[in-house]
């Protein structure tokens, strides 16, 4: 099954994230999430993501999905990256997908046993998605 | 192909969690299953399709499957959306 990594400036973010994605997919996909810096700040830490990362390849999942925020959360993801073992490296995917709602669809894709570009598609359908009845 | 009509009732029309829920209980099955809104259709076992049809309280829906556990599959699924359904016919207040 498909693991996913939550990344944000703001650790509360994605707490809370991880507890809409459970109930909304239910609790057999593994979240792991880094927010925030080392000592608490808002900000996004390379030894945090890659730590996060880890504990989901670590904690049963075949692969990891990484969805991040904005700005430099992608400079320390980078980093984080280039910390990895090469084996745990190749079973790691990044997608831009919105984080909030695509954590939530990629996590029901996940919990379905999809294989991961689905989980991938299902993340970056979230950028188009329609919230708002047509009428 | 059999098919089955219903009418939501759900306040929240069909919201994320049960639109979850219920595409994890179609994923079980084998067959095809579709789902039908307002002239639009939509892969059950795909939350995002689902999701995008914007079902609203007090909608129609019809649920479609084609495959050899199809009958099965729409009785699942009925059973799993019985706190959010009517049959269809019976306008919630």
């Amino acid at each position: 099954m498909v693991g996913l990594v939550l990344i944000s400036h703001s650790g509360t973010l994605v707490e809370g994230l991880r507890e809409m994605v459970a109930q909304v997919a239910g609790d057999e996909v593994t979240v792991a999430t880094a927010g925030g810096t080392e000592d608490g700040r808002l900000g996004t830490s390379a030894p945090r993501i890659a730590s996060a990362i880890r504990q989901a390849l670590d904690s049963g999942a075949d692969e990891a999905l990484v969805l991040l925020d904005l700005g430099s959360a992608a400079l320390s993801l980078e980093l984080a990256l280039e910390e990895l073992d090469p084996a745990d490296r190749l079973r790691v995917r990044i997608t831009e997908a919105p984080l909030v709602e695509g954590a939530i669809l990629a996590a029901v894709q996940a919990s379905i046993g999809s294989p991961i570009d689905q989980v991938i598609a299902a993340a970056e359908g979230a950028a188009t998605l329609a919230k708002l009845p047509r009428d | 192909m059999p098919e089955i009509r219903l009418t939501v009732i759900d306040p929240s029309g069909l919201h994320a969690r049960p639109a979850a829920k219920f595409v994890q209980a179609a994923s079980r099955f084998t067959s095809r299953i579709h789902i039908r809104h307002d002239g639009r259709e939509a892969d059950a076992k795909s939350l995002i399709a689902l999701l995008g049809l914007t079902i609203r309280p007090s909608s129609d829906i019809t649920l479609a499957a084609d495959g050899p556990d199809a009958d099965a599959a729409l009785a699942a699924l009925t059973a799993e959306l019985s706190p959010y359904i009517d049959p269809a016919g019976n306008p919630a207040g």
